[in-house]
């Protein structure tokens, strides 16, 4: 069998990109490793997505829904075939694209697609990898971890909690635990703005008096058995713990959200150069890799903090990834100062149509203006009253007949 | 006596040593654990028999508890096997399997929830040449004849086994010369062949080497295994073959008459073994206290590695460590940079005195001293790499070498103490020694006739080639549906690996056997599903699962009914 689109999960990008694909004429095999579709809104049963593409506040599962509805629905004209519990374990490239070698239940199989598209999301960032030492005791969780725990085996994690890390997802498990009856103790940062969503801090923190302690870090784990207590430190500007600082909470559960990398092994196999600032692929506005064939969106290009953004990279690279072909290929850098974060897309292929670009500032700024240039020539600029590296900015700029694309930040006098 | 004047040039009149019955008993008063650590090796003469025991009090500081398993009942009440193994480690384990080859009846105690929980999981797998160890030295003999064996005992128990060589560079030309002399004589003394290498050579296997090694030595006979892997197969091959083997139960008391044990007492009941087998590692001088037989000191030596993503593992293909030429002194002793059979690259360990023998806490500055040294070798280490990191405790004697015979005192015990590093290059030796010692004892003992010499576990559906993978997946489908996916591992493998000869039933035991949740995302995808796999399995309820130890529960229930 050979499909024109292969993509490899199925969770908010990929369900997006493979009925975008279908629509736009490709035949789509849709691979994913669980035995359900929806990806990580399965377990998200608090409110909040689709404020942007739908204007209301929808549940992670009620917002996968509406994709898988639309999914089953053009699944009727027979161009795309779904693969559930079916893990890819390798990719190679051929002459005309690409073989998938997939394992399920009682089968390992071969399938061609020419092209693929990587939707495999992102992976938690674990508490050894902020270095946390000590022992190592049962009731320490990732957030993302916790959350599956809680809300799809409906078990309880713990009587009294603590919290590293004001991801999204950390502040979601505060309040969480506290509405099922745990005492979370407080949520500690080690940076020294919050790293979640303004909303979140609100609706999540200050609405059920949970205290949120900034530049403070968990050093120590302690207990033989189950997590008896940590021990917390406050941190320097450089997030190093500042001797002297220790003091001991006693808590049964330690819940860490700091942060998501994402999941690109495959692509790395396949050569796809990654970028040092997202984690993910190094992409062109129509979320093609620099192996050619390889597509990637969502989270595995780079972590989002709204779901909107992560269903509308899908639907591009799986329009793109089924009708690319007409395009030009030759691309010019995107490049841009230390002010930002982050930019992608990184390249720009030349084409007449502007070019939707998602940044995040590097830290908290006031009051600038955002410019592009090409050359010395502005191109594009849009004021901000504030921007906060936890929230990603979304714009659209003018690209033809471009010859670089430099981003710049400048303060507003 | 001159150990007297050097104590005393030392610690003036607050410590003292006396020969008693052909050992150096030590007294006194010390204000710091090192100090009394550094009593025990002015009074030892290093690889003696004489040994040093170190009764120095330590102000402030109370003997070390033991901890014990919760459990107490009468499972092994009046139980009178042949032979007692104290300590399921790979020492205790492989003299289970050597034994079991006899028509013996062997039992082998644990104090721990599974087999190589402390030393024997927790250090780099190496196999060693054996180099750096004076000739003389019953480790020194020991570690060459073990060494020799490894190739055929992995084989025969299924066991992944590198021997990929260890390279040992140098950053100076000072040795260039003593070196190249010495390199006959490493050939006559240690296991393998040792060889010079260029530069240029050595970075033609070793192209990640840092810049600045000029030189090198090639160990042939290195290698890498994992160790707890071992430990699991010899336990389970020497269950395949009669012994039994006793989790969750620790020896608490011994009853002697005359020169002789009667009884030994356990949570699990009272046991009258003929013979028992000290090979409880740290614990070891507290079995031969109980035993009247004390004649040798434990210092516990912790160490600090730290387990590489395997992105890292394009870094090394071999082991590779650098040479100091600072004093070698213990805190510095030894390590390097290893590349594991499971594709993972391990960095360490560090080597630091500790009265602690079950505190297996982790601290920064062990990362960081480990990298530290380690980068003169590997510049392109870095801490972003690191996926893990756990710390090991090693048994060590004043002496620094191995004790494996009869009890000196009492008749019908026999130790194998003092097994630290090269340990585990050791063990199928050390074993072998053991059944020697039991067999002039039990002249009679006679071979089986179906001993099975051979373990084979399941398979590693990942490392399958295509067609094999196919056929085995057709025929199995639970190896179809991978749980883990960082390290790629199969339901079946996880189910498999709770279905062995010796009881596994924890998410570590299983990690240890199959390894999902080993890989980067520690278990942060595949957790909840090996949970359930377990209480399917084992059936019991998701909250029963635990993650190793007792109490160490993961979830507290279904959420409503608390």
């Amino acid at each position: 069998m050979k499909y024109d689109v292969a993509v490899i999960g199925a969770g908010p990008a990929g369900l997006a990109a493979a009925i975008s694909a279908e629509k736009h004429g490709a035949k789509v095999v849709l691979i994913e490793r669980e035995d359900r579709l929806g990806g990580v809104l399965k377990q998200c049963i608090h409110d909040g997505f689709g404020l942007i593409r739908y204007g209301e506040k929808l549940s992670g599962c009620e917002y996968a829904n509406r994709y898988i509805d639309i999914l089953i629905e053009r699944m009727n004209y027979g161009n795309i075939e779904l693969k559930l519990k079916t893990f890819v374990s390798k990719v190679d490239k051929i002459d005309d694209g690409f073989n998938l070698l997939l394992s399920s239940r009682g089968k390992l199989e071969n399938i061609k697609s020419e092209k693929i598209i990587f939707a495999t999301g992102c992976r938690e960032r674990t508490p050894k990898q902020v270095s946390i030492h000590g022992s190592r005791p049962s009731g320490v969780f990732t957030a993302g971890l916790a959350q599956y725990y809680l809300n799809i085996n409906g078990q309880m994690l713990g009587k009294k909690c603590v919290i590293l890390g004001s991801g999204d997802i950390g502040l979601i498990m505060a309040r969480r635990l506290t509405l099922e009856g745990a005492n979370v103790l407080g949520v500690y940062e080690a940076k020294d703005s919050p790293s979640g969503l303004t909303r979140n801090i609100y609706q999540c923190l200050e609405d059920f008096d949970i205290p949120l302690y900034l530049s403070h870090t968990v050093t120590r784990l302690h207990g033989r058995n189950r997590l008896e207590g940590v021990t917390i430190s406050r941190v320097d500007q450089n997030m190093v713990p500042i001797e002297g600082t220790e003091e001991y909470i006693s808590c049964d559960t330690l819940i860490v959200s700091v942060g998501l990398i994402p999941e690109n092994e495959l692509p790395k196999t396949l050569n796809v150069p990654l970028s040092k600032h997202t984690k993910g692929a190094i992409v062109n506005q129509y979320y093609e890799t620099e192996v050619k064939g390889i597509y990637a969106c969502g989270n595995a290009l780079h972590v989002n903090d709204l779901v909107d953004y992560v269903s509308e990279s899908g639907e591009e690279a799986g329009k793109f990834a089924a009708i690319r072909d007409k395009f030009e290929q030759e691309a010019v850098e995107v490049t841009f100062t230390s002010d930002f974060g982050y930019v992608v897309p990184q390249k720009i292929v030349k084409d007449t149509e502007p070019a939707t670009f998602y940044f995040r500032t590097s830290k908290i700024r006031e009051n600038v203006i955002v410019k592009v240039y090409d050359g010395d020539k502005e191109i594009f600029k849009k004021k901000y009253l504030n921007l906060k590296p936890p929230e990603m900015e979304k714009i659209k700029v003018p690209i033809d007949g471009v010859s670089e694309i430099r981003f710049v930040m400048e303060v507003i006098q | 006596m001159n150990i007297n004047r050097k104590l005393k040039k030392r610690f003036a009149n607050n410590v003292k040593a006396k020969l008693v019955d052909d050992k150096i008993v030590l007294s006194g008063n010390v204000s710091s654990w090192d100090e009394k650590v550094s009593a025990g090796l002015i009074a030892s003469k290093p690889g003696g028999r004489v040994h040093v025991v170190n009764d120095i009090k330590v102000k402030g500081l109370e003997d070390e508890k033991t901890i014990f398993p919760f459990i107490n009942d009468n499972k092994l009440d009046g139980r009178k096997p042949d032979v007692l193994i104290i300590g399921g480690g790979v020492v205790g384990c492989a003299i289970a399997r050597e034994l079991s080859k006899y028509d013996i009846d062997i039992l082998l105690v644990e104090k721990e929830y599974d087999v190589a929980l402390h030393a024997s999981s927790r250090n780099d797998g190496m196999i060693h040449p054996g180099l750096d160890i004076k000739p003389g030295r019953l480790k020194k003999k020991l570690n060459n004849i073990g060494n020799a064996m490894y190739d055929e005992f992995c084989s025969e128990l299924d066991i992944k086994f590198n021997r990929c060589g260890q390279y040992l560079c140098f950053a100076n030309y000072i040795l260039l010369i003593p070196i190249i002399f010495a390199i006959p004589y490493f050939n006559l003394t240690a296991a393998g062949k040792t060889h010079f290498v260029s530069r240029k050579e050595m970075r033609k296997r070793e192209p990640h080497i840092s810049e600045d090694i000029k030189y090198g030595l090639y160990f042939d006979g290195a290698g890498s295994i994992c160790p707890y892997g071992l430990t699991i197969a010899l336990a389970e091959n020497a269950i395949q073959n009669g012994a039994e083997i006793s989790l969750d139960t620790a020896v608490k008391d011994m009853k002697l008459s005359g020169n002789k044990i009667e009884e030994v007492v356990t949570n699990r009941g009272c046991i009258h073994p003929k013979m028992i087998i000290n090979a409880a590692g740290v614990f070891s001088e507290e079995i031969a206290k109980m035993a009247g037989d004390r004649f040798f000191s434990i210092h516990p030596r912790k160490g600090t590695s730290a387990i590489l993503d395997k992105e890292a593992k394009k870094n090394v293909n071999t082991i590779y460590s650098s040479f100091n030429l600072e004093k070698n002194n213990h805190n510095t002793k030894g390590g390097g940079i290893v590349s594991t059979v499971d594709g993972n690259v391990l960095v360490g360990p560090n080597a630091i005195e500790t009265n602690e023998k079950e505190n297996f806490d982790t601290e920064k500055s062990s990362i960081d001293s480990v990298f530290k040294k380690q980068k003169r070798v590997g510049n392109w280490l870095t801490g972003n790499d690191i996926i893990t990191y756990f710390t090991g405790v090693r048994a060590a004697t004043y002496e620094e070498d191995f004790i494996v015979e009869k009890g000196r005192n009492t008749h019908n015990i026999f130790h194998a103490a003092g097994i630290q590093s090269p340990g585990l290059t050791a063990a199928p030796a050390i074993a072998v020694m053991m059944r020697e010692l039991i067999n002039k004892e039990i002249p009679e003992m006679i071979r089986k006739e179906k001993y099975l010499s051979h373990r084979k576990t399941f398979p590693k559906i990942s490392e399958m080639d295509e067609d094999d993978r196919r056929e085995y997946i057709e025929k199995n489908p639970d190896y179809g549906e991978i749980v883990c996916r960082c390290e790629e591992i199969s339901k079946g493998e996880i189910l498999d690996s709770m279905r062995g000869p010796l009881r596994c039933d924890t998410v570590d035991a299983v990690k240890r056997r199959a390894r999902p949740g080993m890989g980067r995302c520690q278990g942060g995808f595949c957790g909840p599903q090996v949970a359930k796999l377990i209480s399917i399995e084992k059936g019991i309820p998701l909250n029963e699962v635990r993650k190793g130890y007792e109490d160490s529960y993961i979830l507290l229930g279904e959420k409503n009914e608390i």
